[in-house]
């Protein structure tokens, strides 16, 4: 019910957020647009974290594997 | 939205921490201990002992590997998340504030205290993320805050720029290679200290808590203000939702400050805000004291808050909170699907 009745407004106020929610999203476009332009010009990898998590568990299975051996 | 209580500190939280994953809370308190705990169940993972004095941040690194905290006592302490083990320890001339790992986890800045004969400073340390690797003492850079202390700061995206909030209210900007002050920009009121920083997933952007009663969220790139929610109390922290468009806040006066009564007890509240349209949507009760720190669960299944009253409360969305938007939001959700 609550949620109802803030969802709901006036043609006034869902103008202006309609408005904002616009705003918000273009701008988040632009923003998605100019990160991925300079990672890229920086030579960074698209997705650092998961390139050193990849990084993390092959050294500890590698670790596995030589204890195995032992 | 029934909380899992965390009860294994003794005194005030200072921050909370979530892991990349979610599944892990850190925590900190002027009791000295930093506490891990599993955030499905409130189990505690361990303690990491070893602080002489309130630890005031801590940080987990995006591997997983190591957590970072910041004492009273004067140091930054590494810390191995699995064994418990101190990996290094770096001395300053002043309490350490607040810590935080840039996003590969190779870099950590720290915010030492100003004290007589010692200005504010913003350090940045070298961090090798193998736990056998011997850590180099050395600071890799010291930004001198000469006209306002720092009281907490942050990296940005692709470790561009290093983001600090000040003592008087103000936010800098400086180059996080070279350490050079780009901007410092009056956001909040002359005066009201920022009590808090805290990214969005991608770090083009940042939420503020200030003592002036707002929270703003403002862009890395140029330190645009592009909201504002007005609280009708002092902030301690703000924190930005995943999945959801909302910004969560706490705060709340001290108990000193205020004419306590029974009909009080239990009411400080955390307050979620809808992100873009800046307008309250919704309190969750529980604590016996003013909010020191709420932390988002990057995963966007809940969040959790910690107490001037030594407890952490984990919160778990329900289906409501998933469902609920605006009706401008279905009309656009409708339309791109």
């Amino acid at each position: 019910e609550d949620a109802e009745r803030i969802a709901g407004a006036d043609q006034e106020v869902v103008d202006r957020r309609r408005r904002l929610l616009n705003e918000w999203y273009a701008w988040r476009e632009s923003v998605d647009e100019e990160l991925d332009e300079e990672r890229e010009a920086m030579g960074l990898p698209e997705n650092p974290v998961e390139d050193l998590i990849k990084a993390k568990t092959a050294a500890v299975s590698q670790g596995e594997e030589e204890k195995v051996i032992e | 939205m029934r909380p899992i209580l965390l009860a294994g500190h003794e005194r005030a939280l200072t921050q909370i921490r979530f892991n990349r994953d979610g599944d892990l809370i850190f925590s900190t308190s002027k009791d000295q201990q930093i506490c891990a705990w599993f955030s499905h169940n409130g189990e505690r993972l361990g303690t990491y002992h070893g602080h002489q004095g309130a630890i005031w941040t801590v940080d987990v690194d995006p591997t997983d590997t190591m957590i970072a905290s910041g004492s009273a006592d004067n140091t930054i302490r590494l810390w191995d998340i699995k064994s418990g083990k101190c990996l290094h320890t770096w001395e300053f001339p002043t309490a350490v504030k607040r810590v935080e790992f840039n996003e590969d986890g190779t870099k950590l800045l720290g915010v030492t205290e100003k004290r007589m004969g010692h200005l504010g400073t913003i350090v940045v340390l070298d961090i090798n993320l193998d736990p056998e690797a011997e850590q180099s003492d050395e600071k890799a850079m010291t930004i001198v805050c000469d006209e306002s202390k720092a009281t907490v700061a942050g990296w940005s995206y692709l470790t561009k720029y290093i983001i600090a909030g000040h003592e008087d209210g103000s936010v800098s900007q400086y180059d996080a290679k070279t350490g050079d002050l780009i901007y410092n920009i009056q956001i909040h009121d002359l005066g009201s200290p920022i009590t808090d920083i805290q990214w969005s997933q991608d770090r083009t952007y940042f939420i503020t808590a200030s003592k002036d009663k707002s929270a703003k969220l403002i862009t890395a790139r140029d330190l645009e203000v592009l909201k504002t929610y007005v609280a009708d109390t002092p902030l301690n922290s703000a924190a930005i939702t995943p999945k959801k468009e909302f910004v969560i806040l706490g705060g709340g006066q001290a108990a000193m400050d205020v004419t306590t009564t029974s009909a009080r007890q239990g009411r400080f509240e955390a307050r979620f805000y809808h992100k873009i349209f800046e307008e309250e949507i919704g309190r969750v009760r529980g604590h016996f004291g003013p909010l020191n720190t709420v932390a988002a669960d990057p995963t966007g299944r809940g969040y959790a808050s910690g107490g001037e009253d030594g407890y952490v409360r984990v919160h778990f969305f329900d289906k409501g909170y998933f469902d609920f938007m605006y009706e401008v939001e279905r009309e656009r959700a409708n339309r791109m699907a």
